[in-house]
């Protein structure tokens, strides 16, 4: 069989060459390159000028990744709030226009929300809800709940009623019941959905542009005059960051979960080991 | 009373929010595209913006263009994103199981990137003066920068089919790989046994296998192309744009009488993406993707 896998894995790893590190050793450079002029396959010479420029000369950078992240974490906050209860009852119970139900709350990932957004434009502006985060937030939620919803009816899907009477039987409350059975069986999925919830909020940008017109400066908003035809090695050090903010921010909720399961319930990982 | 009424009042609260802001916004967007400002005391419902647009060129070499550029950018990403599953089930079944979880998970990358950055990733290795241009210079193919073909911001909208594909191959992956993922080792042996060889046991067991979700991946990606705006926005030309972009510039142009239009064209849009979708949903329901095959 040797022979068979060894071009396989050859054009595997050609293929990671072109669609993974080639878009990003090409980001790198242009970052740090001074005057690339055309045939050249490598720039000339070097700088850190444009990240120097990016990291510290322009304070607006580190403001527009604060205000990106204050927006991600309040939507995807308001999104487990009401994607747990909408998911138990999708799940858990069987009654008339579930399919109603499910339609609208899943309608979003289908059609654009933008066109939601601008629709809602000049009733936010008569509300004064335009040029705020609170009014950016709400345009947030709509193209990000139905991730939420949908990664907590999976771990809702897993869950028996039986441990739950169980610890009804055992004597504890309704909160009780929630907060030590249902929530950490939950924690993955609500994990899941708040990856995906904050990824998708932090890469919005016209939503962000039509809402906060300019004035709610988050990271995609402040980086695109650069993109589109100004500095390329800065343009290409907001890119790295940008694109470095939304897989850190992924890491961190891996990592943060891993890190609950360690420390306040090691059974769990047990549990799921055995199951592997 | 509390039983029958309790899944309801939990539903309450997201399906509150995504009718006020969703569907209320798509409302709000239909009645103004109709011609209802009651700030400017117009009342009068017509379909004025309506037979504007559909008697307008404009409106149809944008549509035509919107649905070229998401018939291509789909069928690419579901070409490469399904030959990339197949390989890496082939280099699983290898034994090399560590290592294909690997190169999965380093294909899934492009899933997390902003599209934005996307977008911007295809100007520095498309554009004329871009890496491909430079290494085909350096090897000798071309000699100036004219000779390498315009591919960002063209009319054929080729920059934008090359990001969107980029973007959607990892999420054609990670449709159709759990599929393929559930091939039990013996029927490998079992096919061997009956003399298949690697290209017959692809397409008499893989290739049915992941059809059906990969299929429904292909017309995901589609309909999520059809609506894209930040890409083309970048890597478009002004005129023809794709149905996003152009409602945009309406939006913008600073007149209000193109407000109506540019919400008119969006109506129409979320009208085809809602066909696009019941679909989709109609096929996966049938062919039971999300479970698979039993």
């Amino acid at each position: 069989m040797r022979q068979v896998f060894t071009p396989l894995k050859n054009i595997l790893s050609l293929l990671l060459v072109l669609f993974i590190a080639i878009p990003f050793i090409a980001l790198m450079l242009s970052s740090v390159a001074t005057g690339w002029q055309w045939p050249e396959l490598l720039p000339e010479s070097y700088s850190f000028r444009a990240w120097e420029y990016v990291l510290f000369s322009s304070s607006r950078t580190w403001q527009s990744i604060g205000t990106s992240l204050l927006i991600a974490v309040i939507v995807t906050v308001i999104n487990v709030l009401l994607a747990v209860p909408a998911a138990n009852a999708l799940v858990r119970f069987q009654f008339k226009g579930k399919w109603f139900a499910e339609a609208i709350l899943f309608a979003p990932i289908i059609i654009p929300p933008f066109v939601a957004v601008m629709g809602i434009h000049l009733t936010f502006l008569r509300l004064g809800l335009t040029e705020t985060i609170l009014g950016v937030v709400l345009a947030h939620l709509s193209p990000t709940l139905p991730y939420m919803v949908g990664a907590v009816m999976i771990s809702y899907s897993t869950l028996s009623v039986d441990w739950e009477n169980q610890a009804r039987m055992l004597g504890a409350g309704p909160f009780v019941r929630f907060y030590y059975v249902v929530l950490p069986h939950l924690l993955p999925g609500i994990a899941a959905g708040a990856s995906l919830s904050i990824l998708i909020s932090l890469s919005q940008y016209l939503i962000t542009f039509i809402i906060g017109s300019g004035q709610v400066v988050t990271l995609p908003i402040l980086l695109f005059p650069f993109i589109s035809g100004g500095d390329p090695a800065v343009a290409s050090a907001y890119s790295l960051l940008f694109a470095g903010m939304a897989i850190l921010a992924l890491l961190a909720m891996d990592a943060a979960l891993k890190k609950y399961y360690q420390t306040k319930n090691p059974s769990v990982l047990k549990v799921k080991g055995v199951k592997r | 009373m509390w039983q029958k009424s309790k899944p309801y009042l939990l539903l309450l609260p997201a399906t509150g929010a995504i009718v006020l802001l969703f569907f209320g916004g798509l409302f709000d967007g239909m009645l103004k595209s109709l011609g209802y400002f009651p700030a400017i005391a117009e009342r009068q419902l017509h379909l004025t913006a309506y037979t504007e647009l559909l008697s307008s060129d404009s409106f149809w070499e944008s549509l035509s263009l919107t649905l070229r550029v998401a018939a291509i950018s789909s069928l690419l990403a579901g070409i490469v994103g399904g030959m990339l599953a197949i390989a890496l089930f082939m280099m699983n079944q290898s034994a090399k199981v560590k290592e294909s979880r690997l190169l999965q998970r380093l294909f899934q990358l492009p899933l997390t990137i902003p599209h934005l950055v996307a977008g911007y990733v295809i100007v520095l290795l498309f554009m004329q003066s871009g890496l491909f241009s430079k290494f085909l210079a350096t090897v000798g193919i071309i000699d100036q920068i004219t000779d390498f073909p315009v591919l960002v911001n063209d009319p054929f909208g080729w920059g934008i089919i090359l990001a969107y594909t980029w973007k959607e191959v990892p999420f054609v992956l990670l449709m159709v790989y759990p599929l393929l993922a559930r091939i039990r080792d013996s029927w490998r042996d079992v096919s061997r046994v009956y003399g298949a060889g690697n290209l017959s046991f692809i397409r008499e067991i893989a290739l049915p296998i992941m059809m059906p979700s990969w299929i429904i991946a292909v017309f995901i990606v589609f309909v999520f192309t059809f609506s894209a705006f930040e890409i083309p926005f970048l890597l478009g030309v002004t005129y023809p744009s794709m149905l996003p972009v152009y409602s945009f510039q309406l939006y913008m142009s600073g007149t209000l009488a193109d407000r109506p239009e540019a919400l008119a064209v969006n109506i129409i849009l979320a009208l085809m993406t809602i066909v696009l979708g019941l679909i989709a949903y109609y096929f996966s329901k049938r062919w039971n993707v999300t479970k698979g095959w039993q």
